[in-house]
Formats: C-alpha cells, structure tokens, sequence
C-alpha cells in the first residue's frame, strides 16, 4: 500500500519536476555561451502564463487538434510514472515494462505528428513529416538497447533491471550496459529534439522539426505541449540516469533512504543536464539528411550492445 | 579478479572496434587520423592489460610499440599527406553512409558468428574480446572495398592490420615477440609503400579518388 | 451443450451461406438482393463463430465424414481442431462486418454491375474460407482452396471494365495457381502410396519420410501457402488485387484471406509434417522480416489509399510470420513455453490485423464510396466531412501503428517479448537471428507509425485537396455500424489481452513440439511472461490512460483560462491558405524516400523551361518521379518478358483447324501411355 502510494507521489514529483530539468539545460547552456540566461524555474512562469491566455485555433483545424494536447499530455506523463525515479520495486511495474514507456511515448508523438498536420499549413506537415521520419528510424535502437539491458537483467520490467544492476555493481560497468548507454543517449538527443537533430530554440520554421510541428499551438494546449515536451526530457534522463546508474535509488521504504534517493535523482538530473547542455553548446545542428546517419550509428552502438552481452555471458 | 579482466579486454575492445567504425560516419581525413591514433592508443591499453593480467612480460613492450608506431609515429605521417591534400575529403563514397554503418553492425554480427566456435573452444580469459576484434578485421575490408579516396583506404588498411594484431593479442596472449615484429615491419614497409603510391596517384591525377585510376587504361 | 450444437452449427453456416447466395440469385431488385446477401452472410458468419467456440471452449474436435461426396477422393471429410476453430472464428469476424458494410457500399454498383453475381460470389467465397479451416482430407482441402481462390478472384473482377482490374486479376490469377501447383507438390509428397489421403494419413507418413524429404515438403508449403499470404516476394499480386476488389471485398481479402495462407504453413509444420529441424524456424523468420520492412516501406511511397493498406498487409503478415518462425525454431531447440508464447503471439495478430485492417479497409471504402477517389493527394480535409468514418479509421491507424491500449499494441509487445527469451538459448546462430529479428520488428513498428500517421492525416486532416473531397458526404448507417463494430472491437480485443492469450495458448497445446499443458501467462490483472522476463496489464494501463486524459481535461477546465479564438493558420506573414501549400502524401513521404533511397531507387525526371532572353527567368517545371519495385523489375519483369516470349512461340501451333487439335490430342494421348508402359517396366 504505501509503495501505491509512493508510485503516486513519484508520478506528481515528476510531473513537478520536469519543466525544472528543461529551465536548467537552458540555464546552463546561456552560461556556457556567455550569456545570464533566465533562471532556471523560468518555464515554471512561462506554463502558468500560457494557461492564463486565451487560445487561437486555426480556422481549418478539427477536433483532433484540441484532443491531441491532451492525448499527448497524458501519456507521456503514464510513461513517466512507469519509470523508477525513486524506489522499485512498485507495484506500477506490473502494469508496464520499457517496452511500454517507449510505445506510450510513441502515442504521444503520432498525436502531435497528426496535430501538425490539421490546420493544413505547410510548416505542421514538415514538421510532422520529419518528426515521424525521425521517430521511426529511432525505434530500432531504442528496442535493441531494450534487448542489451534485458539480456543482462534477465527481464524487461524496469524495477527488475534496476534491483539486478544493482546487485551487481560489475554489471553496470560492462560494455554492453556502457554501449546501450551511449545508444539510448543518442536516441534520447533525437527523440526530445535537441542538438544536433533538432534546435529547441530555433525561430526560423523551415529548419524545425518538433517546433514546426507545435507551431499552431497556443494558450492552454500549448502549455500541455511544453509540459509533456519537459516531461519526455525527464522520462529519458530518468531512464538513463537509473536504469544505468542505479545506486540511490531506494529499495527499503524509510525516510533517509527516499531522501537518499531524491538527492540522487537531483544529482543525476543535474549531471544528464550539463552533458545535454555541453553538446548543445558544442556541436552545431546536422542537415537533416545527417540525422538518418547519427541514427544508424547509435543503432550499431546498440547492436554492439547486444553483441558484447553476448559475449560476456 | 578474472571477470574484471574479461569486463575490461570486451570494453577496450569495444573501443577498438567503435574508432574503426568512425572512418564509417565522418568525412574528414583528419578525424580518421585521430580515430587511428585512439584506437592504436586503446590498443596499446588492451596489449598492456593482457601483459598485466595474464603475467606476460613481453606484452608490455609490445604495448609500447604499439604506441610509439601506431599511436605517435603513423599518425604524424598522415597527418603530413593529409595536409598535403587538404582539400580532398570522401564525398560520395560507393555506398552511403547509413548503409554503410548497417553493413558495419551485420558484418560484427558475422563476426560474431564464425567466432563462436572458436569462442566456445577456447578458455583463456580474452576469448570474449575476439568476436570483436574479427567484427574490426571485417569492417575495415569493407572501408577498403568502399571507400574511394586513396587516404581512407590506407587508413582503412592500418586498421585491419590492428584489428589482427588485436586478435592475435586476444587469441594467444601475443605470439612471439620476433613474429609480432615482423608484422609491425611489414605494416610500416606496407604503409610507406602505399604512401609513395598516394603521392604519385596525386602527382599523375591532381586527385586521390582511385576512381580515376581506370583512366589509365585508355 | 449437447453433442449435436457444433453438428448443428456447422450445417448452419454451410445453409445460410448457400441461402445467402441462392437469395442473391433469385430474388428480383437490388435492395432484397443485397440485403439477403449479407444476412446470409452474416448468419453463417455467426454459426461459424458459435461452432468455433464450442470446439475452442470443449477442447473436443468436431468431425463430418460424408463420403458419399467427392467419393474418389476418400469423401468429403471434415473435422474442426483448435488450429482450425480459431482461424474459423477469424473468418467470422472478419465477414460479418464486411457483409453489413456490403449492404450500403454495393448501392452504387446497382445498374453498373450485376449484385445478383456481387452477392452470390461474396457467399460462396465465405463458405469455402470457412470450410478450408475444417477440410480433413487432401482432396476436401484442394478443391475448398481452388473455390476460395477463384470466388475472391470472380470478386476482384467485379469492376470488369477497368484495364488495372483486369490485370490486377490476371496476376492474382496466376500466382495463386503457381501456389495452389506447388501446394498439391506438398500434399503429393506426403500422400502413402496406395492409402488414403486423409490428414491423418499424411501425419503418419510424415514420421516415417527422410529428412530431405520433409525440407522439400516444407519449404514448398512455405513457397505454396505463402503465395497466398502475400509474403515477400510472392506479395505482388496484393496491392494490385486488394485494391481493384469492391471493399468490403478488399477487407475479406486482406482482414482474412491472407491468413488462411498463414493456416495453410501451420497446418503443415504443426500438425502434418511435426517438428522440423531449426532452420525451418529461421526461414519463416527471416521470410517474415524482410516482408515486413518490404511492406511497409511500399506501404510508405504510397499515394492510393487502398495500395497503401495492402502493402500494409504484407508487412503485418511478415510480422505474423516472424512470430510463427520464433515459434517452429523454439519448438525445435525444445524450448517449449517460448515457442507456445511466440505462436499464441503469432494467432493473437492474425486475429487483431483481421479487426483492423477490416476495419481499415472498410473506411477506405467509405472514402471511395464519398468521393469516388483513392488518390490521397486529392483528398483531405475529411474529419470534417465524414466524422465517423474518421473516427474508426483513425482508431485503426492507432491500432496497427501498435500504439497502447488498442489490440494492435498487445500482440506487437507479444511478439517482441517472444523473441527476447532466445537471449537464453544456448543454441548456435539463434541470438544473431533474434537481434536482427528484433531489430527488424522495431524498425517496421516505427515505419508502421509513421505510414500511418500518413495515411490518417492526409485523407482526412487538412482542406480538401479536390472538389469531390470538398463535397464529400459520411457514409449510409450500415457501412457506419460496419466500421464502429470493428473499432470497438480493436479497443476491446486489446483490453481483453488476459483473456485473449491464455484461450490461444491453450488451443496451441499439444501440436508438434508444444507441450500438452499451456504456459501460464497472466499474473493478476496483468500479461506475465514466465520467470518474471516483463510484465504488461491492457486493462490497467487503458483505464490509467483513459482516467488521465479525463482528470487533466477536467483540471484544465477549471484552472485555466477558457477563452478561444479561430483564426487564420500561421503562413509566416502570407495571407490565404490554399489547398496546394499542404504537405500531400508524396512529400510526407520524401524524407524517408531520400533515407531509402538506395532501396526505392527512384526514377526521377527533372524538366525546367527557362525563358529564352535569360536561364534565371523559369517558365514552367515539371518533375515526375517513380518508384518500380526492384523486385518487379529485375525478377518480375524478365520472368513475364520470357513467359510471353514462349507463349508467342507456342502460337504457331494454333492453326485454327479443329483436325489440328484433335491430332495434338491424340499424340498428347499416345506419348502418356508410352511413358506410362515405360513407367511399369
């Protein structure tokens, strides 16, 4: 019962935490250039700004496009509270494993993928062109990293690799883990849209790819928008940061412990943050026929992965 | 302590496999020149834990050379063409690049699979790093194969000529120490060899694309 | 349920079908006819379904023997086992909606078409796909299957007039028939001499024949059923098929027909031949995987709706395959719970593509039916015009993009986590298959998004890109009862997983190589695989996902701001927005055509016409690119050229003259009994 609850508590941390992660990469990243940046509870300002604001809907649009925010919203945040951020195991565990986080995930960007495409501006169906494009070659990587990290936990549910990694500190060490690593990494570069696939803070539409797609949004949806785009960021920090690196997360239900864990998590959020806010800052954005090419490379990585659990068997 | 050694020999070789797979994704010559020199660093790193771990000697000095030659020396000579050539750069290789790195990954998974007999009769510590240093010997043929500018294939060749030293490093903790000089001989004669032919392929053509070298039959 | 239900049922179905038919025939005017064709229809489809689950739910096979019929071939022999019952089932359920839809779809072709034939065809073609579950003897089997294959190609031709018609049937025709040849070869292969040739016969002789034999047997089944199946590369004649039939028929087609091919495989390596050695596993595997990607990355270049949907087909038939692939190759290396759960994942999205891919053909028709086209990049705009043919289509996209908690996203998780267990095998070569298998399964499940996100969008997202789109109506009552019937069955058949997957897995128990105990595989309200390898609830994660999506709507409403405004989409400072700025379905395609370029390898056609005074002042532009599928060209293509170049040749033997042809007899006539006499000696 109280790991229910604690399931719970984990999803509405997460859910508070999220649009945090996202001002500090930016925090970060305008100090690393030089600049003040805006603090990093900023996007905190920016959501309750929007949902104060009226919203404009394009004339052409359905009622696809006022449902998918929502869509959206919902099940990157279900895909949120499937992952271990502070203890496992949860009794959440039975009702998804990866798998699920990666397919619900999915859900979430077909919805703005068809979103894009409603108001039947030429911008939305770029955007959503490119976004699939890109999610679809993302998918292989994404499954045989699932495949390496299975292969060593004996298991797909997230709670039982963390409690295995865990309880075996050599593992994590292990190219295959460290392999699966570097490839997810990539993915998670692709698949929340950051340098070098996509520029988060670009202004000029033909080189979009997630901004394009939202570009019609305002309002309330686009605050949902922005919170679940914060709230995937999370989803892949939390991914990487505990599947791979599991030490403080709880496994006993005390308080030192929780609070253990919830440092831990901030840590690892802080450290996933420079790294993200460091290769934004260092590489410049690739043409988007580059994109296909770094996706086929962490798909080698992945299947290295795999190959290299294998071997150490 | 053993599967320490066997988690390490599997992770550098990994690395040495990984720096062979970048003459795959980048373009510029002088990223394959550092690649080349990483990997013959990390190299030098798995000749020196094997020398550790498995208490042969001779590996350290082997280790060293390595380092010296492939690590310091070669690369300082490709840096030399490379300026040489500034300007030219793979373009449009035969296949593309994605194809290319796809091909990469089935040709470890083959690597894999003919290793695995070998894997599964062998008990020395290493055995799980060799499927991967064939996986290397197999990519670097296909870069060979692939690849038009003379510059990468040369890079190509030092790399399957690594990725057989690795696996002889692997498979038998280092054959004797005469044999493994003579095979570093053979690669710096073979690469001085190739670069005269670099040169003169330059001086005839104005190019390095060895495409232009069925101009010479007419 | 007394012994005489499934006898009872069975007699049912067979006499609603042919009274379906006879009514079609026989009853003066359009609406009777057409009414009492798809009454017909859907009674036998429902006598089917309750014979199937009487077998499905007692464990006990249903057997008819009548050799009074066919009495040369040992009779008509009928029995009806799990394998059977449930592809059975599967036909219900894929007929009854598409016999309701026909009702209201058919309308148009009064006057234009005969619906006496239309109607009559439709049942014939249903009771021969409901019999070929139950045919128990080679010849029952053959001629059931040689009905089928010519009452859908009868069908397909219903729009006789059209030149593609005509050649969509010409192919289907003939790749049927090389199947059907190689299918006898098989079944002539096992056949005792001298005994009979029911299929219990068969099973006996397969014990005893050498293992090449077996292979040869095998693999001309694959070849033979998979023709039919539309795996790769005997799919050709699917988008051409599924596409000209009327679609209703497009979605018996493509929802059923297909996987009768897919019965046909494991008809042969469950249950006749046994289990084989491992490669037959990986064939299927890798049959399947290259079918798959092949599939759906047509599927992607495609303008035509319907073409799209049956591209489609074949990449979920290659995912069915790979799922029965994993199953033989576990069966073979005695593994048998993974290969239980590989094939109980298999069944499971046969069954979920029959829902949706009905489904989605059905909507199809609906766009066809209102605007009379199938170009995608002259329709658009249509959730406006046609709200519920939207709503279930798109239920369908979401549905075999396999995306949570529709059925699609059920058996795509199964199939995923069959493959994972082989990371355990200790056997050779397994684990690179299986990662490549993996691999494949991803990249189609994302492609698969993304052709469908397409498919959805450009029909019906966006302005109409046409005046028929524009003036485009929503379909009669019948067609949208059809369509909402299979959406929730999409909804249902994916929250219902817990007790969907354990009935399969326990009708699998028992054929060659499976255990005679079914797996356990639910654990409390969820999907659990054995030894804890990963875990899944349908009904939680829809409930989570449906509570979600209300208690956030419910939030939104009350804490934020309600104000709406329409206005004008963005145009970067332009003002208007026509039509001809949208992206259309040839360039929501081109980033993945440049991606796969080297597997499309596009022709394009490039001509810019300048003014004369200066090179920068451009006239006019035309481009034209097309895709023609390698394997058309360069297997398809030279294979066609030789066969008409030998049929050419052959004309000089027809003279005309009637003595000419009776002289070709008799020698045809002489040289089979020589050869006969030399046969004995």
């Amino acid at each position: 019962m109280a790991r229910g609850a604690l399931a719970l508590l984990q999803g509405l941390l997460v859910l508070a935490l999220a649009p945090g992660v996202v001002g500090l990469v930016r925090w970060l990243k305008a100090r690393l250039q030089n600049r003040r940046g805006a603090p990093a509870w900023q996007p905190y300002f920016e959501l309750r700004k929007l949902f104060g604001k009226e919203v404009v809907v394009s004339e052409n649009a359905s009622w696809l496009f006022r449902a998918a925010p929502y869509v959206v919203f919902v099940s990157t945040a279900a895909a949120a509270l499937l992952v271990p951020v502070l203890a496992v195991p949860l009794p959440i565990d039975a009702v998804g494993d990866l798998l699920v986080v990666v397919y619900l995930l999915l859900l979430g960007t077909v919805f703005l993928a068809l979103a894009g495409l409603d108001p039947g501006s030429a911008f939305g169906g770029m955007g959503s062109s490119r976004e699939m494009t890109v999610a679809a070659l993302a998918e292989p990587t994404v499954a045989l990293a699932i495949f390496a990290l299975a292969l060593s936990a004996g298991s797909t549910n997230l709670g039982q690799i963390v409690a295995r990694t865990m309880s075996d500190p050599a593992a994590a060490l292990s190219p295959g883990h460290l392999l699966a690593f570097a490839a997810l990494f990539v993915v998670m570069i692709a698949e929340t849209g950051r340098m070098p696939v996509d520029n988060p803070a670009t202004h000029l539409e033909l080189t979009m790819i997630h901004e394009a797609m939202v570009l019609e949004y305002s309002g309330r949806y686009l605050a949902l928008i922005e919170w679940a785009a914060a709230l995937k960021l999370l989803v892949f920090f939390a991914l990487l940061g505990n599947l791979f690196v599991p030490w403080g997360v709880a496994v006993v239900l005390t308080p030192a412990a929780l609070a253990l864990a919830l440092a831990s998590l901030v840590g690892k959020l802080a450290v996933l943050a420079v790294a993200v806010a460091l290769l934004e800052t260092r590489v410049a954005k690739l043409r988007l026929f580059r994109v296909p090419e770094l996706l086929s490379a962490s798909f080698v990585l992945a299947l290295l992965a795999v190959t290299s659990s294998f071997l150490s068997r | 302590m053993e599967s320490l050694f066997a988690q390490l020999v599997v992770l550098e070789s990994s690395l040495v496999l990984i720096f062979g797979l970048v003459l795959l994704w980048r373009r510029r010559v002088p990223a394959y020149v550092s690649a080349f020199t990483w990997q013959s660093l990390v190299l030098g790193a798995v000749a020196l834990t094997v020398g550790w771990f498995g208490r042969e000697r001779e590996l350290y000095f082997i280790g060293g050379l390595l380092v010296l030659v492939k690590g310091v020396a070669i690369p300082r000579l490709l840096g030399r063409m490379e300026r040489r050539f500034a300007s030219e750069r793979e373009i449009a290789p035969y296949v593309n690049t994605a194809t290319s790195l796809l091909v990469a990954g089935l040709l470890v998974l083959f690597g894999y699979a003919i290793m695995r007999p070998v894997v599964a009769a062998s008990d020395l510590p290493t055995r799980a790093g060799m499927p991967l240093a064939m996986g290397l010997v197999l990519v670097s043929l296909f870069v060979v194969v692939s690849r038009k500018k003379a510059l990468t294939q040369v890079v190509g060749f030092l790399m399957l000529e690594n990725g057989i030293a690795l696996l002889a490093i692997l498979g038998t903790y280092g054959i004797p120490l005469i044999v493994e000089l003579g095979v570093f001989l053979d690669a710096l004669m073979g690469f001085l060899v190739m670069q005269i032919f670099v040169y003169r392929i330059h001086s005839t053509f104005e190019t390095i694309d060895v495409d232009q070298l069925d101009r010479l039959r007419h | 349920m007394t012994l005489d239900t499934p006898l009872a049922a069975g007699l049912a179905m067979i006499a609603a079908y042919l009274a379906g038919a006879a009514g079609a025939v026989i009853l003066p005017g359009s609406r009777a006819g057409r009414v009492v064709a798809a009454a017909g229809a859907i009674a036998g489809a429902t006598a089917g379904v309750v014979l199937a689950a009487g077998v499905l739910a007692t464990g006990h096979a249903f057997a008819l023997h009548v050799p009074a019929l066919l009495p040369t071939g040992g009779g008509l022999a009928l029995r009806l086992d799990g394998l059977g019952a449930f592809f059975l089932a599967l036909v219900g359920v894929g007929a009854a909606p598409a016999a309701l839809f026909g009702v209201g779809y058919s309308a148009g072709y009064a006057g234009r078409y005969s619906l006496r034939w239309l109607g009559a065809m439709l049942n014939v073609f249903l009771l021969a796909m409901s019999l070929v579950t139950l045919a128990d003897n080679v010849l029952t089997f053959v001629l059931l299957w040689e009905a089928m294959s010519l009452a859908s190609y009868f069908l397909v031709m219903t729009e006789h007039e059209q030149p593609d018609t005509v050649a969509a049937g010409a192919w289907y025709l003939a790749m049927t028939h090389v199947g059907l040849a190689l299918i006898l070869v098989a079944f002539v292969l096992l056949m005792p001499p001298g005994a009979g040739s029911a299929f219990a016969d068969l099973r006996a002789r397969a014990i005893a024949l050498s293992p090449a034999i077996r292979n040869v047997v095998f693999v001309l089944a694959v070849v033979g059923f998979g023709s039919k199946a539309g795996l790769v590369p005997l799919h050709v004649w699917l988008p051409r098929a599924h596409p000209a039939a009327p679609s209703h028929v497009s979605a018996l087609m493509s929802g059923v027909m297909v996987k009768l091919g897919v019965y046909g495989m494991l008809r042969f390596a469950l249950d006749l031949l046994g289990v084989g050695p491992a490669w037959w596993g990986a064939l299927l595997i890798g049959l399947g995987a290259a079918s798959a990607l092949i599939g759906i990355l047509y599927a992607l270049m495609e303008d035509d709706l319907k073409r799209l949907l049956a591209y489609s087909t074949v990449e979920n038939v290659g995912l069915i395959t790979i799922g029965v692939g994993a199953g033989l190759l576990f069966a073979s290396l005695r593994e048998e719970t993974s290969a239980a759960l590989a094939l109980a994942a298999a069944l499971y999205h046969a069954l979920n593509h029959t829902v949706f891919k009905s489904l989605l053909f059905l909507g199809a028709g609906s766009v066809v039916h209102a605007t009379g086209r199938r170009d995608m990049n002259r329709l658009g705009g249509l959730i406006r015009r046609l709200p519920w043919t939207a709503a279930c289509f798109l239920v369908g996209s979401l549905a075999i993009a396999g995306l949570p908690p529709l059925n699609g996203f059920v058996s795509e998780w199964l199939l995923f986590q069959s493959l994972l267990p082989a990371i355990g095998s200790p056997a050779p070569l397994v684990a690179p298959v299986m990662t490549l298998a993996v691999g494949a399964l991803a990249l189609t499940a994302g492609l698969a998004a993304a052709g469908f996100v397409k498919a959805f969008g450009i029909t019906f997202l966006a302005v109409p890109r046409s005046p028929e789109a524009e003036h485009a109506h929503e379909a009669p009552a019948t067609m949208r009862a059809a369509m909402a019937f299979l959406a929730v069955g999409c909804g249902v058949l994916g929250v219902a997983a817990l007790t969907v997957l354990p009935r399969l897995a326990a009708l699998l128990a028992g054929y060659a190589g499976l255990a005679a105990a079914p797996p356990v595989l639910t654990l409390g309200p969820s999907l659990a695989l054995p030894d804890g390898f990963g875990s899944m609830s349908p009904p939680l994660l829809g409930l989570g996902l449906a509570l979600g999506a209300a208690g956030v709507w419910l939030a939104v409403r009350l804490g934020a701001a309600r104000g709406l405004r329409v206005g004008a989409t963005w145009g970067c400072g332009r003002i208007g927005q026509t039509p001809r700025m949208e992206y259309t379905s040839t360039s929501y395609a081109e980033p993945l055509r440049r991606v796969f370029a080297e597997v499309y390898r596009p022709t394009e056609d490039l001509t810019i016409d300048v003014h004369p005074e200066s090179r920068y002042f451009v006239q006019s532009i035309a481009y034209r690119s097309e895709i023609v599928p390698w394997f058309e060209r360069y297997v398809y293509g030279p294979l066609v050229a030789r066969v008409t170049g030998w049929a050419a040749r052959t004309r000089a033997l027809q003279s005309g003259s009637v003595h000419a042809y009776l002289a070709y007899l008799v020698i045809a006539l002489l040289v089979l009994l020589a050869i006969s006499l030399a046969w004995n000696d």
